[in-house]
């Protein structure tokens, strides 16, 4: 099952969302987002000699993930935690061997999913959290990082709150919201911020490029108000699972 | 007594401090240790710096080698930083391949070098498509108390700021380089990036400048990198969820950080300056 | 209550305050944290009908967490000393002391062995110590519970699923029986034997409960047809 959604916040647009849950039958909890698959159409017109010319451009992005979860589970003696559960994350890029930069994304999605799951319910076990890259078309991190959520919540596991994450670029005086890596190219910095779903309050924050401390602060108000579409798409994407209870 | 207090329930024991506004080693909640910075002390290095910030210490070394460029990037040199969290700094850290920790570090090092653009790749090339400098940053942990990111940023970039490129000269028909070791002239360094670490404690409290026992406790930590007044770099990896003011407030004491380890940097440098000025009249 | 009962709640919902005076019960699924009461997982928010028992009946779970006084289909995979390790699809292996059976004294063990099937009750399940299961009930008689017999087959399934074809008015298993005649054991932890007479007819019987997942009561009659005109053929 599937569900898509088109957001606009503002008139400014976030790339359509479609998340799929339960898409592998061995782990306690998947889900499957992809963001982006747009197509832009280019009619141009070229008059010469009284002749026409029309071309048209079909440009396609799209970042897709899978995320698995398995917990709670036994816990190796070295990582065993006495009064909570012990979160792995494995993030795999989509070629090569994970590399400092993709360690840097699995300390920042383990940090994540730590601060949303009630670990002190499942002391002395783990929880594993694999992270699959299919295809980076910009906002990788928001994309694994919305994409660990929902297969967090597959799994049924005790959750203190939701994640959403959205990712947002500074251009000369622009604050464009979910970039694709074509935007990213004529950017000064790119910003992901993700927020919790009880208060709205930032839980993570990783920045790179050079911004002043007021564009900061308005990146996260807008970025903030996309999250809430995002809440209601989750919202919406258990509606049309749960039918059948 | 404390020890055992703090040895059976150290959240307790940190909560009770906290409750009087004070942390167990006498700071303020928003005091910053002390740091104290040392250039140019590694005589075989081609540029060096050690940071001290508390006890948290930080040696870190640069080191020169010509390579040829790459094809696709034909006129740039290589900035190639790294930190190395050896056993010796902390009982977390053991023998074998770098830890997760490590490797954070040197990608956030990396990362805000590469933001603040530091150094201007550019300069490191000698002859375009044939002879460039790589520029390869150590930085190694010797005692890990906590805001290691704090330390190693600053080591990184006083260390560049001692580094004295050699001239080289290039034959190009006969393929033979010259080095000229005493003829130097210093990087061109643009700015200098400053990281602070705040910790979020029991989701309330924000601690500035946190050591190694209250790094374990939080709840979250914050590092907010400041350079010219503008952010290089905002890393919060999860953790207690922060409010907007409290964001804002930590990105404003960061500003004000950055400008206090500036005047160091420039002080431990005029400093440098004025030895060799010394000894260069007592040879003379 | 700010969210009312049948509604989909969500991780981090906030469902009302805690009230002082009535006696209310909040059973899984829920968590009270400063007098607020918060969903801890994806589901419906569900009252039990005659109690104030109120649950979110969490959709989509596969990982069985070890709760008291349920009922479980494990495996044997361990003897060791008086104890047999058991595993119940938790994050950690059951233990059954071999006395826990009917009948059962130091020198009249129970013929057990393993990769065995027991049907067994959880008396210790606390996310502090290792769960226990017996396979007595508390006046020393056996009931459903101890080893299964031979044949037949395991399945595993979500647990929302057991939980919906457990409930007393589930019409699934009576339908199925007017036409096979089987056997099956329900474990809560998402496990379930059959056996039937013939091979055709246990998969059959497999197949309708995984198919009840996703059918509502009134599908469960037309669904079973379709699954005994397949059997027909066979």
């Amino acid at each position: 099952m599937e569900d898509s959604a088109i957001f606009n916040v503002q008139e400014q647009w976030l790339r359509p969302l479609r998340c799929e849950l339960n898409v592998l039958s061995r782990p306690d909890g998947s889900a499957m987002i992809t963001q982006g698959s747009y197509f832009i159409l280019c009619c141009y017109v070229n008059t010469f000699l009284y002749s026409y010319r029309v071309h048209i451009f079909f440009f396609k992005g799209n970042t897709a993930v899978v995320a698995a979860v398995y917990g709670p589970v036994d816990v190796k003696p070295q990582r065993i935690l006495v009064d909570k559960a012990s979160i792995e994350t494995v993030y795999k890029p989509k070629s090569g061997l994970p590399n400092v930069a993709d360690r840097m994304r699995e300390t920042i999605i383990k940090n994540t999913c730590e601060t949303a799951l009630l670990s002190a319910i499942h002391p002395r076990t783990a929880v594993c959290i694999v992270l699959q890259e299919m295809q980076d078309s910009g906002g990788l991190l928001s994309c694994c990082i919305n994409a660990a959520c929902m297969a967090l919540m597959d799994s049924g596991i005790a959750m203190k709150f939701l994640v959403a994450a959205v990712s947002c670029m500074i251009s000369e005086d622009d604050i464009i919201l979910d970039p694709s890596d074509k935007d990213l190219m004529g950017s000064k910095a790119s910003l992901t911020f993700v927020f919790d779903s009880a208060k709205k309050n930032l839980v993570a924050s990783h920045t790179s490029g050079v911004f002043s401390q007021e564009q900061y602060h308005e990146s996260l108000l807008k970025c903030r108000q996309a999250s809430c579409e995002i809440f209601e798409f989750y919202r919406s994407l258990v509606k049309k699972y749960i039918i059948c209870i | 007594m404390d020890a055992q207090y703090k040895v059976i329930d150290p959240v307790k024991f940190y909560r009770d401090h906290l409750a009087h506004k004070i942390r167990p080693d006498g700071r303020g909640l928003l005091k910053f240790r002390p740091a104290v910075i040392n250039v140019d002390s590694i005589g075989t290095a081609d540029g060096s710096a050690i940071v001290k910030i508390g006890n948290t210490t930080v040696v870190c070394g640069v080191k020169l080698e010509l390579g040829v460029p790459k094809p696709e990037e034909s006129n740039i040199g290589w900035l190639v930083p790294n930190v190395t969290l050896p056993p010796l700094c902390s009982p977390r850290f053991h023998p074998g391949p770098p830890s997760d920790e490590a490797q954070v570090a040197s990608n956030m090092l990396a990362e805000i070098l590469s933001n603040a653009s530091v150094l201007d790749l550019r300069a490191l090339c000698v002859v375009p498509e044939r002879l460039a400098w790589a520029v390869y940053l150590d930085a190694v942990c010797l005692n890990h108390d906590g805001s290691i990111l704090d330390a190693c940023v600053v080591a990184a970039v006083a260390a560049l700021r001692t580094v004295r490129l050699p001239r080289v000269e290039h034959d190009a028909d006969k393929d033979i380089t010259k080095v000229f070791p005493d003829e130097r002239s210093s990087l061109p360094i643009t700015g200098a990036p400053i990281p602070t670490t705040h910790a979020i404690f029991e989701d309330e409290v924000i601690l500035v400048d946190p050591t190694s026992d209250e790094e374990s406790l939080a709840s979250g930590l914050v590092t907010i990198t400041v350079q010219n007044d503008q952010m290089c770099s905002v890393y919060k990896p999860g953790g207690s969820p922060l409010a907007d003011e409290n964001m804002q407030a930590c990105l404003s004491r960061a500003r004000t950080r950055a400008i206090q380890m500036n005047n160091l940097i420039e002080a431990a440098l005029a400093a440098r300056d004025k030895e060799e000025t010394k000894d260069q009249k007592l040879i003379s | 209550m700010h969210i009312t009962v049948g509604d989909v709640v969500l991780p981090g919902d906030l469902i009302g305050e805690q009230d002082e005076l009535k006696k209310v019960v909040y059973g899984p699924g829920l968590r009270v944290h400063q007098n607020q009461i918060y969903a801890v997982t994806s589901g419906i928010f569900k009252k039990k009908p005659d109690a104030n028992y109120y649950y979110v009946d969490t959709f989509h779970q596969k990982r069985y967490v070890p709760v008291r006084s349920e009922d479980v289909l494990g495996v044997v995979t361990n003897k060791s000393g008086d104890i047999f390790k058991v595993d119940i699809g938790s994050s950690e292996q059951a233990s059954l002391s071999y006395l826990a059976f009917e009948g059962a004294t130091k020198k009249n063990r129970p013929d057990i062995q393993v990769g065995d099937l027991v049907f067994a009750k959880l008396v210790v399940a606390s996310r502090d110590m290792e769960p226990e299961l017996v396979c007595v009930d508390s006046y020393g008689k056996k009931g459903k519970l101890g080893p299964l017999p031979e044949g037949g087959f395991v399945f595993s399934c979500s647990l929302n699923l057991v939980r919906k074809i457990l409930k007393k008015d589930y019409p699934l298993f009576n339908v199925l029986g007017k036409d096979i005649s089987y056997e099956i054991s329900v474990g809560m932890n998402g496990k379930v034997w059959v056996k039937a007479a013939t091979i055709p007819q246990t998969i059959a019987v497999c197949n309708a409960i995984l198919a009840a997942e996703h059918k509502t009561k009134d599908e469960i009659d037309e669904m079973s047809k379709q699954i005994l005109k397949m059997l027909a053929y066979c």
